[in-house]
């Protein structure tokens, strides 16, 4: 396992591009995770106030509520991160070095390893930092502290970790089978953000399909499952009642697509020819 | 001694056209085996299939009696056709991949460089590399690990005059050293220059197999002149290896029986009172055997 990360590493560590993207994902997670603040005092400036609230008092930053509030938001930027996959696989075709790697001594498996190795890597790192992101957050405007409250429902990383994981294998998946990496970036934006969420919503909304086999299907879709994984927070600042816990269906059925993912990869790679 | 290469019955189509067909080859370590053929006649396929690149249809290959595959490439440099490397990384990164994949020791990364003559280029992109640099980039990573076993697809593709004879002294110097070298090329004075032995492909078929210097024959023609050609011609009648005379005007070109050579003309000449101005050997060119062997399988 080792090795294979460091042969990634190898590839990656004097690729410019990859760190300029890399670095503004980053970048683009803290000013996710602590925006929130900034955009509640804007809404304020412009006069809003919820049926007499001053909107800066809503507490979004309190612990653990802000745990679920900054990876849902978090997850939106995962593309950013698919994008990276998405170009160091495409390297490795475009440039025959997949194949080069193979006749140099490397298994396929070791290939599959090498990637997913970066996959978890990558998903670790922004993990971490929303993690510590939310964490000096939290401790600057929380208004509840302490070991319980603090670190009660960091389900949300680990699901938040997993989504990422799950959905660059995903890309993982593309990038084998769709060669041309620009084409690879737009069909998955299109899809993520247009296609599948337009689908859904047809499906669970639409008078037609309401109640029937459909609506019930959509909760399977690979990108809705995903998403469902952690429930959008903020209707609880509006006393509504949210599904503040990860779901385990969700959880299973995106499960289900990662074996689904990582065995075709690994049929492709067997099977296919390099040329 | 064990077989370095044995393949049985390899096969391969893409769709309709039937790439290698059947093909059994044997190589033995120590020979610099060439594999010749037109165009499309399956010689990058068959180096695929060794290399695992391509999965065979039917049929099996073996290297080093039986060592698993991937042991087995750790153990070989290849290049297949064009040089594969990461265009933003300079030479030495991309040698540091070669190596830790093959697990081979980094410290030999400046020894290939300046074997190939590419250390004073070494930290410079591989994208701003001539295709002449590349190719030589790409002869350094298969010797990277000083592997016993070469496979070359078509080495002096796309290198100038110089560079092809730069790239074929580096391949007979590493034949020199014991190594079995593997080498694809449709260039018969390249399989002539540095091969011991060689098989022909077309259509994906061999349709010829041997060595080198046997393919080639013994020197049977020769090519005489003296002062006195007339009596030269009567002499040579008489002489017990001619086959057949062919008077050009200025010399005579005698072709010889099996077993017969120059030195023996020479001293026939000598003895019999004419003295040779001008005697000299020629080869049969793979080439002419080449295009024979085609033609016959026609």
């Amino acid at each position: 396992m080792i090795r294979a990360l460091k042969l990634e590493w190898l590839k990656i560590k004097n690729y410019r591009v990859f760190w300029i993207l890399i670095s503004m994902y980053l970048l683009a997670l803290v000013i996710i995770a602590s925006g929130g603040g900034l955009f509640l005092a804007w809404l304020k400036s412009e006069g809003a106030d919820f049926n007499g609230i001053d909107p800066t008092i809503v507490p979004i930053f309190d612990f653990p509520d802000i745990w679920q509030n900054i990876t849902y938001l978090s997850s939106f930027a995962k593309i950013f991160i698919a994008f990276m996959v998405i170009i160091s696989v495409n390297n490795d075709l475009t440039y025959n070095t997949l194949r080069q790697n193979i006749i140099d001594g490397l298994s396929k498996k070791e290939y599959l390893a090498s990637k997913l190795m970066m996959i978890v890597s990558l998903a670790a790192l922004s993990t971490l930092f929303v993690f510590l992101s939310g964490f000096i957050n939290g401790m600057l405007y929380s208004h509840v502290r302490g070991m319980e409250v603090v670190f009660a429902k960091t389900q949300f990383l680990f699901a938040y970790f997993y989504e990422i994981a799950v959905y660059c294998s995903l890309a993982f998946l593309l990038s084998l089978l769709i060669k041309k990496s620009g084409f690879v970036i737009v069909a998955l934006f299109l899809y993520t953000f247009m296609f599948e969420p337009i689908a859904v919503a047809v499906f669970e909304n639409a008078p037609y399909f309401k109640g029937g086999v459909m609506s019930q299907i959509a909760q399977y879709f690979p990108i809705n499952a995903l998403n469902n994984l952690i429930s959008v927070p903020f209707g609880r600042y509006i006393f509504r009642e949210i599904q503040d816990y990860v779901s385990v269906k969700s959880f299973l059925i995106s499960f289900g697509w990662l074996l689904v993912y990582i065995l075709s990869i690994s049929y492709i790679l067997n099977k296919k020819d390099l040329k | 001694m064990k077989t370095t290469l044995k393949i049985q019955g390899l096969s391969k189509s893409f769709g309709k056209i039937k790439a290698v067909q059947n093909l059994n080859l044997r190589v033995m370590p120590g020979q610099v085996y060439g594999i010749l053929g037109p165009n499309g006649s399956g010689k990058t396929t068959t180096l695929g299939m060794i290399l695992d690149v391509v999965a065979p249809q039917s049929g099996s290959f073996s290297w080093f009696g039986g060592m698993p595959n991937i042991e087995a490439r750790k153990k070989i440099g290849a290049i297949l056709e064009t040089p594969c490397f990461l265009p933003y990384l300079s030479a030495t990164r991309n040698l540091e991949i070669v190596a830790h994949i093959k697990n081979a020791d980094a410290n030999r990364i400046d020894l290939v460089l300046r074997q190939v003559g590419l250390f004073d280029r070494k930290d410079d992109k591989f994208k701003t590399f001539s295709l002449g640099m590349k190719q030589r980039l790409s002869i350094a990573a298969a010797l990277l690990a000083n592997p016993p076993v070469l496979i070359l697809d078509e080495p002096t593709n796309g290198l100038d005059p110089q560079g092809i004879a730069e790239v074929r002294q580096l391949i007979v110097d590493i034949a020199n050293e014991g190594k079995t070298i593997i080498i694809a090329s449709h260039l018969l004075d390249e399989v002539q220059k540095v091969c011991t032995h060689f098989c022909v492909l077309k259509f994906g078929v061999k349709i010829h197999e041997g060595a080198v210097s046997e393919t080639l024959g013994e020197i049977n023609k020769v090519e005489l002149k003296s002062s006195d050609m007339k009596n030269l011609a009567l002499l040579l009648e008489k002489f017990p290896g001619k086959e057949k005379i062919e008077n050009g005007g200025n010399t005579l070109t005698m072709t010889l029986k099996d077993g017969f050579n120059a030195m023996q003309i020479n001293e026939f000449c000598f003895n019999n009172g004419i003295v040779l101005q001008k005697l000299s050997t020629h080869t049969n060119s793979l080439e002419k055997e080449f295009l024979k062997i085609l033609k016959d399988h026609d």
